[in-house]
């Protein structure tokens, strides 16, 4: 028989007048392989049918069940139930908007991100439907591939006490996305046209070092490297440095 | 949050190099001031080896106008130090709140490390302008007045009957204390900011580092409170 497991939930719900939040206790048989996806969607189907939270594929890809458990930002759909107490509190992600009980609306500070942060390749070539895709060198790729992991869950955003006290932040996701395009050869922005984008207060020069973004991206992407890369990227073209022969960034 | 898009962004905007500038400045007085700390300790803990090195050392930075350029450009350099830090702090208590909070909800390691910068700050502020106050009210800096100054009873100590609470030295040791967790974590985030290291092995060097330096100023205390204890009675100078 599997532990008994109480998980206290945070529940309000904005759109009731009158509504206050408050915890509530659910409690359930925990058993073998039980992530806390499985347990949530338990309580709404034995327990409580009200229970709002958000999910699709359960595997760790579309970022949207992220929420505060036992403390942290973590997916319910990787985080293990054994891998936590007996008794633990679930609650919605800070910063973002809350819709009800756990679910926070990302969708819209996302968006707002992407355009802020001009996510996406700029290049004056004609694209061409006949031709060969341009072959791209196999380290490049995987170099790409590393910050492109990111599924914008927001844990990052969530557990940096700046992004929670400076709402124009732009956030570690933010920070790593330029990157992304910043190391893309076919991106043809110069350094300073990067520059204009986040050589401020609320992207780069804001991040404070806290390193939470970095311990807890549930897809364990090198965020201090990538950060570090771009302040440095940055500070050089700010100063419009150039080392020749000198690796600085 | 929206697009930022409004009359005060826009011109701020406009001084596309100060965020840059700024950020850049506030990394650099806290490299410098490290810098200092580290020399600092190393200098005084000099006594350690004997108080006539000290002595040397101490009239040779005088001699050469060290000291009279340095303490006043130290000085300088906390100010805006203070000025550029404070930026990050969390200053209304709206996000005191929510720091606390988090951090204690989180129970992350290096968050609680940064709360702890913050309010070590505090504490390295006010003490060290009292520091300052004191050392440059009895000028000069020498290994007999310095140890009267730390262990032997003077004004500040307050006595009940036949209990001495010793002010200097419980002063000292918090600050010592204070000054180098500020100080050593603070570098910390500077590498972690713009380096390429992992930070936890330079964590681990950084914290040897500073505990070796804890352990010099210890040393250089218990010395100085020997020394004040051999002195003639009536001591020197307060
Ligand atoms: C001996 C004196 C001091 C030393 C060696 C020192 C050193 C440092 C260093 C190295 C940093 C990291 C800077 C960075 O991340 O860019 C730092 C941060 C900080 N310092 Fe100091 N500091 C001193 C005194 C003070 C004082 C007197 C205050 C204010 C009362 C202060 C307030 C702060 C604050 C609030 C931070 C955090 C800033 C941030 O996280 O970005 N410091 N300090
Ligand atoms: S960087 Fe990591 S924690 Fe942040 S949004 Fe992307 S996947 Fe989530
Ligand atoms: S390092 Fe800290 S301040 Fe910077 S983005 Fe990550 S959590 Fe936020
Ligand atoms: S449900 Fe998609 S990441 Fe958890």
């Amino acid at each position: 028989m599997g532990r008994k497991l109480t998980i206290s939930c945070f529940r309000f719900n904005p759109n009731i007048p009158g509504d206050k939040p408050r915890m509530q206790d659910y409690e359930l048989e925990e058993y073998e392989g039980m992530t806390l996806f499985v347990a949530l969607n338990d309580i709404r189907e034995k327990l409580d049918p009200t229970l709002m939270f958000d999910f699709v594929c359960r595997a760790a890809i579309c970022g949207s069940c992220a929420m505060l458990i036992h403390g942290r930002p973590r997916l319910a759909c990787k985080t293990m139930t054994r891998t936590l107490p007996s008794k633990f509190t679930v609650m919605p992600l800070p910063v973002f908007k809350l819709i009800g009980d756990l679910s926070v609306d990302t969708g819209t500070w996302f968006r707002d991100l992407q355009v802020r942060a001009e996510a996406w390749i700029h290049t004056n070539k004609k694209f061409d439907f006949n031709a060969l895709e341009v072959r791209m060198e196999n380290e490049t790729a995987e170099k790409i591939y590393d910050p492109e992991q990111c599924i914008e869950c927001g844990c990052c955003v969530a557990n940096c006490i700046t992004a929670n006290i400076r709402p124009d932040f732009i956030g570690s996701t933010g920070i790593n996305r330029v990157y992304r395009f910043l190391i893309d050869p076919r991106d043809e922005r110069s350094d300073a046209d990067y520059y204009d984008v986040i050589g401020n207060e609320d992207g780069t020069f804001g991040c404070v070092g806290l390193m939470a973004c970095d311990d807890m991206c549930p897809k364990e992407i090198p965020l201090q490297e990538n950060l570090a890369y771009v302040r440095r990227k940055m500070a050089a073209a700010g100063l419009k440095l150039k080392f020749q022969g000198v690796k600085i960034s | 949050m929206e697009l930022a898009k409004n009359l005060q962004t826009t011109i701020n905007r406009s001084h596309g190099k100060t965020d840059l500038y700024v950020d850049l400045a506030q990394s650099i007085s806290g490299v410098l001031l490290i810098g200092f700390l580290w020399m600092h300790m190393l200098f005084v803990a000099t006594v350690v080896v004997s108080p006539e090195l000290f002595n040397t050392l101490s009239e040779g930075l005088d001699r050469y106008y060290l000291a009279q350029v340095g303490i006043p450009a130290t000085i300088l350099l906390i100010i805006i130090h203070i000025f550029l830090a404070l930026r990050r702090a969390p200053v209304r208590l709206r996000d005191m709140r929510i720091t606390y909070r988090m951090a204690k909800m989180m129970n992350h390691y290096d968050t609680w490390v940064w709360v702890g910068q913050v309010v070590s700050a505090l504490f390295v502020g006010v003490m060290a302008s009292i520091h300052l106050w004191i050392i440059l009210g009895a000028w000069p800096l020498r290994a007999a007045t310095s140890a009267v100054r730390v262990a032997s009873s003077g004004p500040a100590d307050i006595t009940w009957g036949a209990f001495t609470f010793p002010f200097f030295i419980v002063f000292y040791v918090i600050f010592l204390i204070a000054g180098e967790y500020h100080g050593g974590f603070g570098l910390y985030r500077i590498l972690v900011k713009w380096g390429w290291w992992e930070r936890h092995t330079m964590g681990w060097v950084l914290k040897g580092i500073t505990v070796i330096i804890v352990g010099l100023g210890f040393a250089a205390l218990y010395t100085f409170t020997q020394i004040a204890a051999n002195l003639p009675a009536g001591g020197v100078i307060h």
